[in-house]
């Protein structure tokens, strides 16, 4: 063998070597952090850069903490992820709906990470840790803070931890700043509201508990869902039109599934029924897009929420 | 004479159901309130829930009735089947198909609707005729059912598809599709009316004729009757009250099963003795469902659909298990 080209085979090796020793210690110095889950700890190394969420307030936490996911499920109601966070997602991949991930969709993606929802159930868990780790946060469902808890998860996953807390101390803020607005301009005893669906049966009541319901609450509306939405069946429940007096409070927000509300409305407006209440009597139903209202959750989709009820509220004084 | 004892009984179950259902309701109004409204006087809230909620459902539950259990025993005697019903021959599933077809189109207007479903409804009539000219189908009564089922199967997954592909259609389309009467008001009715009334008049004109044509085509012809325009005619007349019926109350199974079965039960296979007691059947049973579905989940309501499938499913097992069926 010439000695030139023994000399070059050994600088090869040397050179892996170090390069493989330098690879070796990146790793090491990068963290491995270990995340709480529903289904015990999981492991996360560094800061992960491709991104699945199952659950629209995974996405709507990664982008509010600076990183745009690769695929995303579609909104309730929609063909693809909500129109408010259409913009910001960008091309983005769809894997499922809410209840149905495309499990081939998530492999093509390859992802360093699964953001998942709390709801996920352990079967689906332990399929979709086989692909990456995969995060389900524990969170009891529909009350006032489940968002904010998901969100430190999701983030502390994504090694964002802080900008995620900064997101959510935005939208503290912003709730402060309505329900300062909310003083000045309704009394006390005129905020009691509801947050339905108009069906040509009647309506579909949200649960008080519901990420939107519980934002109305905070900036200091009184939401009555009349009790009708049970345990157990906690997004919302059909009413008879002969029990509207249920929810016949000062206020109805009412959620619509087409981009327009007033052509929902005034289809709401056609039953004799929606006609009495005295929400619509007073000029007082706002109409809010649904895929917002009753579909999403998260950081960007509370600061748009909270738009809504400021420009409402705004509306109301000018009137 | 016993047949005046059916006649007065028959009737008699509609009127109850009738009070029932404007006395009964999901709301928490009281019956002696619903009562005073009957007598003219009553709060605005009691006249209002019992005037313009549960009035229009009444009149609906009415026409509806009348139209299944009338095309129910049309269609059994002009296929001399006993299990041939709407719902279960994909009459239904057709009227129904069209109307999912028109809402993605973005179809809302009442009239349209009903145009559509009585279209689709056609179509539906045309299918389960051609069916029964396929030999060995025509003559067996289950036989010609399975082909009802498998027309209805895919016409629900052609729906279906339709669903899949716009979600805010979906929406309407799933409340719809299960069959319900809440909500509809006089609107509605008023513009199934017109074709109501001509099928109305259609069934008339055709009992006779199709009485002779159940003694066979030849008799029929030797009496000076039409049989191939018979046929046609009923077959608009059902897809007429098919139609406006799936239009008003989204597809009911089985009703157009029970109400003649019950009839002839009582009075004999007879066309001319049959209609008259679908007169007063067929809507307390819709009338009764449906203000049973208003009772069961309160304060919301159940689908209708629901309520009359769990009464017609059992009848169809009696019908097929407990005699062999005999062709009309």
């Amino acid at each position: 063998m010439a000695p030139s080209l023994f000399r070059s085979l050994i600088r090869c090796i040397f050179g892996s070597l170090i390069l493989a020793s330098v690879l070796a210690s990146g790793a090491a110095l990068s963290e491995t952090r270990s995340i709480e889950t529903a289904y015990g700890p999981v492991s996360v190394e560094g800061t992960p850069e491709r991104i699945v969420t199952l659950y629209e307030g995974a996405l709507d936490t990664a982008i509010a903490s600076g990183i745009k996911p690769v695929g995303a499920v579609i909104t309730r109601g929609g063909s693809s992820v909500a129109e408010y966070i259409q913009m910001q997602a960008g091309d983005i991949s769809i894997v499922g709906t809410p209840g149905e991930t495309n499990i081939e969709a998530v492999i093509g993606l390859a992802p360093d990470i699964i953001l998942a929802p709390s709801y996920t159930t352990e079967e689906q868990f332990r399929l979709l840790s086989r692909i990456a780790p995969t995060i389900v946060p524990e969170v009891t469902m529909f009350q006032a803070d489940s968002w904010k808890q998901e969100a430190r998860v999701y983030a502390k996953a994504l090694g964002r931890a802080e900008a995620g807390e900064a997101s959510i101390a935005e939208v503290e803020n912003r709730i402060s700043e309505v329900a300062r607005l909310m003083d000045g301009i309704l009394a006390e005893n005129d905020r009691k509201t509801a947050l339905i669906r108009w069906m040509p049966q009647g309506p579909l009541v949200m649960a008080k508990g519901l990420f939107s319901a519980s934002l109305l609450t905070a900036v200091g509306f009184n939401v009555d869902d009349a009790g009708i939405v049970k345990d157990g069946r906690p997004h919302s429940h059909p009413l008879s039109q002969e029990n509207l007096g249920l929810i016949d409070h000062q206020w109805v927000f009412l959620a619509t599934l087409n981009a327009d509300g007033k052509e929902a409305l005034s289809a709401a407006q056609t039953s004799p029924a929606f006609q009495r209440m005295q929400a619509n009597r007073n000029d007082r139903v706002i109409t809010v897009n649904g895929q917002l209202w009753t579909s999403a959750s998260g950081p960007i989709a509370a600061l748009n929420i909270l738009a809504d009820i400021s420009d409402a509220l705004t509306s109301a004084a000018a009137q | 004479m016993k047949i005046t004892w059916y006649y007065i009984g028959a009737w008699s179950l509609l009127l109850l159901t009738v009070l029932a259902s404007l006395l009964l309701g999901a709301g928490n109004l009281p019956l002696e309130e619903a009562f005073s409204v009957l007598a003219g006087q009553g709060t605005a809230e009691a006249r209002f829930v019992v005037m313009e909620l549960r009035m229009p459902r009444l009149a609906i539950g009415l026409v509806t009735g009348l139209s299944l259990g009338i095309a129910g025993a049309l269609l059994q005697t002009l296929t001399r089947n006993p299990l041939a019903e709407p719902g279960l021959l994909g009459v239904s599933a057709g009227s129904s198909f069209a109307v999912s077809l028109a809402i993605l189109f973005g179809a809302s207007t009442a009239t349209l609707t009903t145009m559509v479903a009585q279209a689709g409804a056609f179509a539906g009539c045309g299918l389960v005729i051609a069916a029964t000219r396929i030999q060995g189908v025509g003559q067996d009564p289950v036989r010609l059912v399975l082909a009802g089922a498998t027309l209805t199967g895919l016409l629900l997954s052609l729906s279906s598809l339709l669903m899949l592909m716009d979600q805010r259609a979906a929406d309407e389309i799933r409340f719809w599709i299960t069959g319900s009467i809440a909500g509809k008001n006089w609107d509605q009715l008023l513009a199934t009316l017109p074709t109501m009334l001509l099928a109305g008049a259609l069934v008339i004109g055709l009992v006779k004729p199709l009485a002779s044509l159940a003694l066979g085509e030849k008799v029929a012809t030797g009496l000076g009757h039409h049989p191939g325009r018979t046929r046609l005619m009923v077959i608009v007349a059902v897809a007429l009250l098919v139609g406006g019926a799936t239009a008003l109350a989204g597809p009911l199974v089985f009703v157009g099963l029970v109400v003649p079965f019950a009839a002839r039960a009582l009075v004999g296979a007879d066309i001319r003795k049959t209609l008259w007691f679908c007169l007063p059947i067929g809507p307390a049973i819709i009338i009764g469902a449906d203000t049973l579905s208003r009772l069961l989940v309160s304060p919301s309501e159940m689908p209708l659909g629901v309520i009359t499938a769990l009464i017609g499913a059992p009848v169809l097992m009696v019908i097929i298990r407990t005699r062999r069926i005999p062709t009309l």
